[in-house]
This record gives C-alpha cells, sequence and structure tokens, in this order.
C-alpha cells in the first residue's frame, strides 16, 4: 500500500490560506449564490474556509447585497472587531454601486468608503463559480503573503 | 352582508360618507378626516376586530394625502377598506392606536415616511431613518433621484460625475 505523507505547512502565510474562517453579513440575494458553498454542493470545507459566528475568531468578511445606512454601522463594527490579518470580500453589484439601488435614499452606493475591500466580486448576483473564481484569487494572494489592509 | 354594512353606516353617518361600495366580501368606504374615527371606531363594534394595515398615498397633484385602514372582520370574512383624505397644508389625523393597539407601528412609519402626524400616538420617533434632514422621502415631491445624486454622486466624491 501507499503511504499518504500529511501536508506540512511550510510558513504562517501557508497556514492563514487554508483556516480561512468567515464571518458573513448577508442582505440580500448575495447569499442565495453563496449557498452551494456553505453547504456540500460545491462545499468550502475543503479549502479550510468554516463559517463562524463571532467576528473575533474571523479572518475573512463577505458583504453580500445592498448595504443600507443602518447597516453599515453594523458592518463597521463587525470589522473593528475582527482580529489583523484581516480580509474583505465584497459581493455583487450592490456593495461596489449601489446596483439596482443606485438612485435609492437608504442604501450607501460604495461600501470602501467606509471599510478596506480587499477583493470584489462582479455580479447582480455573482454565480456561484464566480464567487469560487475569487476565493481561490484571494487564498492564492493570501498564500503570497498579502495582509490585507 | 356587506350590503347591511353599508347601509348601517350611511344612515348613521349621512353626511360624512363621500362614497361607498360592496363588492364581493369586500366593503369600501371613503369618508371625511374629522369622523374618520368614530366610523373606525364603529366598524370595530360591527366585528371587524383586526386591523391588517394603514397605509398612506400622496396624491400631490390633488393636495392631498390618502390614509387608508383595512380591516377584517374574522366572524362575517369581509374585508373593510375605509379611506381618508388629509390635505398636504396641515397633514394631521386623529390615531386610532386606543382602537387597534397593532395601528402604532403602521402610524409611526407614516409618519416618517410622508410626514403626517398621527395625534394621540405615543410614539412617533423615526424608526428607519438615520439623521435625516431632508423631506420625509415618501412624498411625491422629495426628489430621490437628485437626493442621491448629490449625497452620493457629487463631484468631490470623484464617480460616475
Amino acid at each position: 500500500m501507499k503511504k499518504i505523507t500529511p501536508r506540512t505547512i511550510k510558513s504562517k502565510a501557508e497556514a492563514r490560506t487554508f483556516s480561512l474562517w468567515v464571518i458573513n453579513y448577508f442582505t440580500a440575494c448575495g447569499f442565495m449564490e453563496l449557498l452551494p458553498w456553505v453547504g456540500s454542493g460545491y462545499d468550502m470545507e475543503r479549502f479550510g474556509i468554516l463559517a463562524v459566528s463571532s467576528p473575533r475568531h474571523a479572518d475573512v468578511l463577505i458583504v453580500a447585497g445592498y448595504v443600507t445606512k443602518k447597516a453599515v454601522r453594523r458592518i463597521k463594527m463587525i470589522y473593528d472587531q475582527m482580529a489583523s490579518p484581516k480580509y474583505v470580500l465584497a459581493l455583487g453589484s450592490c456593495p461596489m454601486t449601489g446596483g439596482m439601488y443606485w438612485d435609492s435614499y437608504s442604501t450607501v452606493k460604495r461600501i470602501d468608503e467606509y471599510i478596506p475591500v480587499d477583493m470584489w466580486i462582479l455580479g447582480c448576483p455573482p454565480k456561484p463559480e464566480n464567487i469560487g473564481h475569487g476565493i481561490v484569487m484571494a487564498m492564492n494572494a493570501i498564500k503570497g503573503g498579502f495582509k490585507g489592509h | 352582508m356587506d350590503n347591511e354594512i353599508t347601509s348601517t353606516i350611511e344612515s348613521e353617518f349621512p353626511n360624512v360618507i363621500l362614497s361607498s361600495a360592496s363588492e364581493d366580501k369586500k366593503v369600501l368606504l371613503s369618508v371625511k378626516r374629522e369622523e374618520c374615527y368614530q366610523i373606525l371606531s364603529r366598524l370595530k363594534d360591527m366585528g371587524f376586530a383586526h386591523l391588517s394595515d394603514v397605509t398612506l398615498v400622496d396624491y400631490i397633484d390633488e393636495g392631498e394625502f390618502e390614509s387608508i385602514y383595512h380591516l377584517w372582520s374574522h366572524s362575517k370574512k369581509i374585508r373593510a377598506i375605509v379611506r381618508t383624505r388629509i390635505p398636504r397644508e396641515s397633514p394631521r389625523i386623529k390615531s386610532i392606536v386606543d382602537l387597534w393597539e397593532g395601528a402604532q407601528i403602521h402610524e409611526r412609519e407614516g409618519h416618517e415616511m410622508f410626514g403626517v402626524a398621527f395625534e394621540g400616538n405615543p410614539n412617533l420617533t423615526p424608526l428607519f431613518l438615520e439623521d435625516w434632514e431632508e423631506l420625509p422621502p415618501f412624498r411625491k415631491d422629495f426628489d430621490i433621484r437628485e437626493y442621491a445624486k448629490r449625497e452620493y454622486y457629487g463631484e468631490d466624491k470623484g464617480y460616475f460625475g
């Protein structure tokens, strides 16, 4: 029988890459497209990505969907509680430009005016494949030593 | 049965009903603002125990708001819709919180979004908006697009002109 050797972690960056814990702030349809990753369809846990419920345990904040003026305060509060290095992924058109709510009186149009964003994933909403592509790109960046903003 | 309700209300409040109609399982009443509370109170006594909704519409061309009350009778299985007009210059109407406690949150939202004062409502503090200094946003003369452009897309913001 062939012997399976356990993977050795060579650096801190690599350790970070394969243990990204995620806190989600979902307001709208973006979550529906991320669900296949949370569930067994695409299964994000095979990459070591785990959804946690406390911002203090999280490395990644995912903001999906439109952000109202009230919500942005809560997002900022979550972001401030996260331990460094921390990464922010914005999902969909809404946190980027306001999306279909670009002329609304109650939504903020660009979330990076409030918190630094490391990756934008385009789409209205983005497909699960786009999200996976984005996550893998982010993982490669983190493996290469990227420590976020 | 829905005809009975309209005729009873019309006989009891002769100069108040502006128009009334009854369809299948539905009673529509258009009433004057001053007596709206009494009519709603009478309808509650007639079995309309449930208040589904209180909504407002802005008829800016006619210079009026319309306040609409949706009632439901569990025993008769009839819906009653009572409308009343409020002048835009002095938007105030008597609150119905003491009839249906559930009206409180509807009136609070109506006050926030349309600026209509519901007299007698114990709590009309803003619920959804934060630091709002413009016109109430659901009014027709509030230009949402102009506001969004001024607030978010100004020249100092540096995108979309």
